[in-house]
């Protein structure tokens, strides 16, 4: 009982989820600031701006639904933080697992994206019912391939517990390798999921205000804005322990190392993909996913199928 | 011990929203690029928002026409406390050479409340990114002196 209040509260629950969701809105924006030739932001900055944000004013606009208003931001945080207890982060084991945690840590990084839906369509302004319904239907362009490319590890290693996955992924060395169009297919998805540049189209700022964020102030904003810094870590930690399943057979010491240089090669490939492309059309977004992104899923799909048949034995 | 930590996260991280309350451009133009590369105000946390509910800081260029007096007044009340106004120029200081012109209220603080004044026509860049530094020095006073 009281470990596992431990494991929830603490370590690798909310406060470290926390600690390392604000080092890589750091890492993010330094490496953004330094790929465009300036200093960036010091080190405290995602600190200084929850805690400014917390003690501003809340602002709940007469036309609202103020219990949706308040009731979605912590929503978000919850579901984003829940998702990691079922992802094996520096040992093959996750804290808990059970066969079929692989849909439902897909399903939790969903809620996410609804509750920015629901939060912008309850704020009733214009400009964050835009956002919501675009976000919605980004949703629809990046699930997709997001849950094919995730299936197709599954597939080879023939279960749907992603501790299972990590386990065998670490008995059979170099299997990783044939996963590696889903790596690629699943960072796209992943910047989709996180509204990150080049598919940022929900908060667009030169359309839409701040698209469905734009009533929202104060506390609220400050929780949106971690749950956003907690799901872009325990998305990356998702494809960390999918399609870079090594080092988890390392002592503790040597494997937290490990994993933290997984994340942060994942984050660094993000700014750097926000530094290189500009922001997409909605069309261009949905038809890139479905034309382009898919097919890409479905062949990692079918090369997990043949190598399943003709090598695992 | 909170009310330090409130007061520095506020002096670190000032989000401002850039709003023409009927100027020229020439303002405007100086104000998009201090928060160009080259001056790099993220250094000092500062970030342009595009909502006046993320803004601290309401940073205005111009002289107040009789037609914007209503959406300024508006855009301030939208901002969420505590807020800061500034303003960018000699007209939004005190009207400038439109004072007293037939469609011209006068400047900022005829309206709203200002807190730091940048003459300037148009103000440079260097001289916006002062102002705004020594605006959140005084904070720093306000708390000392509590």
């Amino acid at each position: 009982m009281l470990t596992d209040l431990f494991h929830i509260v603490i370590f690798p629950g909310f406060l470290f989820l926390c600690a390392s969701g604000m080092t890589a809105e750091y890492i993010d924006r330094k490496l953004y600031a330094r790929l465009q030739n300036r200093m960036g932001p010091p080190w405290f900055q995602p600190f200084a701006d929850f805690m400014k944000l917390v003690s501003k004013e809340d602002i709940v606009p007469d036309e609202a639904n103020p219990s949706m208003f308040r009731a979605m931001p912590i929503f978000a945080l919850t579901a984003s933080i829940t998702a990691i207890f079922y992802i094996p982060l520096w040992h093959v084991n996750a804290l808990y697992h059970f066969n079929g945690d692989l849909i439902v840590t897909i399903y939790l990084l969903t809620i996410p994206t609804l509750t920015y839906f629901l939060g912008g369509w309850y704020s009733t302004s214009l400009y964050s019912k835009i956002g919501a319904v675009r976000s919605l239907t980004q949703l629809f362009a990046y699930e997709v391939p997001l849950l094919m490319c995730i299936l197709a590890p599954a597939l080879l290693a023939n279960t749907w517990s992603l501790s299972e996955m990590a386990a065998f992924y670490t008995n059979h060395k170099w299997y990783w390798a044939f996963n590696m169009i889903g790596f690629v297919v699943s960072i796209i998805a992943l910047l989709g999921k996180l509204e990150k540049v080049p598919f940022d189209i929900p908060e667009a700022e030169t359309e839409i205000v701040a698209g469905t964020f734009t009533e929202y102030s104060g506390r609220l904003l400050a929780i949106f804005r971690l749950s956003l810094n907690i799901e872009a870590i325990t998305g990356a930690s998702l494809i960390a322990a999918v399609y870079l399943p090594f080092g988890l057979e390392l002592p503790t010491a040597a494997g937290f190392a490990v994993y933290l240089a997984k994340l942060l090669f994942i984050i660094a490939i993000m700014s750097l993909s926000r530094t290189v492309f500009a922001r997409f059309r909605m069309d261009q977004m949905v038809e890139f996913c479905w034309k382009y992104v898919s097919p890409f899923a479905f062949l990692q799909i079918l090369i997990c199928l043949i190598i399943k048949g003709v090598w695992v034995r | 011990m909170l009310d330090k930590l409130i007061t520095w996260s506020r002096i670190k991280s000032p989000w401002i929203i850039h709003f023409n309350t009927g100027a020229c451009n020439a303002c405007d133009i100086e104000i998009v690029a201090a928060l160009t590369p080259r001056y790099d105000m993220e250094r000092f946390g500062v970030q342009l928002k595009g909502t006046p509910r993320h803004a601290d800081v309401l940073v205005c260029s111009g002289p107040v026409t009789k037609q914007i007096k209503d959406r300024l007044k508006r855009i301030y009340d939208q901002m969420p406390e505590p807020k800061f106004v500034v303003a960018v120029g000699s007209c939004s200081c005190s009207g400038g050479v439109f004072d007293g012109c037939y469609s011209v209220e006068s400047g900022i603080d005829a309206i709203i409340p200002v807190s730091a004044y940048i003459p300037g026509c148009p103000a440079s860049p260097q001289a916006i990114i002062d102002g705004v530094v020594k605006l959140l020095a005084t904070l720093e006073k306000k708390e000392e002196k509590r």
